[in-house]
C-alpha cells in the first residue's frame, strides 16, 4: 500500500515548484523554448495526475528527472524522424579528447563558487546549446543537474565509461567555448 | 605520465575517484607542467561555472499562463479530491 503523501505536495506546489525545473532541464537538452514547452507540459501532466503514488518530495524528484529526460529524448526523436540531421558519428569526429596544442590562459573568475553575472549565464546557455546533442545531454544531467554518472547511464542507455568519456569530450568543449569570454593572462 | 594521460584522467580526477598513488601521479604531473596547471585550473572551472547556473529559473510569463491554463481542470480535480 502506498503511504500517504506529505500535505505539502499539492498539486499548486508541483506545478510552481517543479515545472520551472523541469523546463530548464528540457531547455537545456533540447536547446529551445518551444520543444522545452512541449516537454514540459507532458512531464507536468503525469505528474499531477500520477501524484498520488508518491511517497514524498525525494522520490518524486528522482522520478522527475528521469521522465524529463525521457521526455526530451522522444521530443527530439520525434523531430529527428521529421528532419534527419545531426548524428552521434559526426558528433563523435567533432569532439577532441587530446591535450591542447595551443597556449592556455588563465580565467578571471572566482576559483571556488563563482557568482554569475546575467551576462556570463547567457555566455554560458549559448555553449551549452552549441554541444552536439549526446554530449549535451550528459553535461546537462552531470555538471548542470549534479546528476551521479551511474544514474545518468541508466537513463541515457549508457555504460559508466560511455557517460564518463562523453562528458569529459563535453567539458572540454565548453572549456573552449568560454575560455574567450573568461580567461585573462597567458600561462608561461 | 605525459599530458594526454593526464586529460584521459580529468574525469575521474576531479570525481575523486582515482585511487591515491594514481591520484599523487597526476597531482605531480600538474605542479610540474604550467600548460597543464593553468588548463586542469580552467577545466575544473567548467565544470564549476555549470553547477553555478540556475537550476529552477522562473518560467516565461507567457508559458506559464498557458500551462495553468492547460492544467487548470487537473489542478482542480486534485485540490477538489
Amino acid at each position: 500500500m502506498v503511504a500517504p503523501i506529505p500535505e505539502k505536495l499539492t498539486p499548486e506546489l508541483v506545478f510552481r515548484e517543479y515545472a520551472p525545473r523541469i523546463y530548464n532541464i528540457a531547455r537545456r537538452m533540447l536547446g529551445n523554448d518551444a520543444d522545452a514547452e512541449d516537454v514540459t507540459q507532458d512531464v507536468l501532466l503525469q505528474v499531477v495526475r500520477k501524484l498520488d503514488t508518491f511517497r514524498g518530495e525525494s522520490q518524486l524528484s528522482t522520478w522527475l528527472h528521469r521522465v524529463t529526460v525521457n521526455a526530451a529524448l522522444a521530443h527530439r526523436q520525434k523531430r529527428a524522424n521529421r528532419q534527419r540531421h545531426e548524428t552521434g558519428d559526426l558528433a563523435d569526429d567533432l569532439m577532441e579528447t587530446t591535450a591542447p596544442e595551443s597556449a592556455v590562459k588563465r580565467w578571471n573568475i572566482s576559483p571556488e563558487e563563482p557568482i554569475l553575472a546575467a551576462e556570463q549565464q547567457d555566455v554560458i546557455e549559448k555553449a551549452i546549446a552549441q554541444l552536439p546533442e549526446p554530449f549535451r545531454d550528459v553535461y546537462v544531467l552531470a555538471d548542470v543537474e549534479g546528476l551521479p554518472n551511474a544514474e545518468i547511464g541508466e537513463m541515457l542507455g549508457l555504460s559508466v565509461p560511455a557517460v564518463k568519456s562523453r562528458l569529459h569530450r563535453a567539458r572540454m568543449r565548453m572549456r573552449d567555448l568560454l575560455a574567450p569570454h573568461f580567461e585573462g593572462e597567458l600561462a608561461s | 605520465m605525459n599530458c594526454s594521460e593526464l586529460m584521459s584522467l580529468l574525469v575521474d580526477f576531479l570525481g575523486g575517484e582515482l585511487v591515491q598513488e594514481r591520484r599523487e601521479t597526476v597531482e605531480l604531473h600538474i605542479r610540474a607542467c604550467p600548460r597543464c596547471e593553468v588548463y586542469v585550473a580552467s577545466y575544473t572551472q567548467t565544470v564549476k561555472v555549470a553547477r553555478a547556473l540556475p537550476k529552477c529559473g522562473r518560467l516565461p510569463a507567457t508559458f506559464e499562463a498557458r500551462l495553468r491554463q492547460l492544467l487548470e481542470p487537473e489542478l482542480k480535480a486534485r485540490q477538489d479530491d
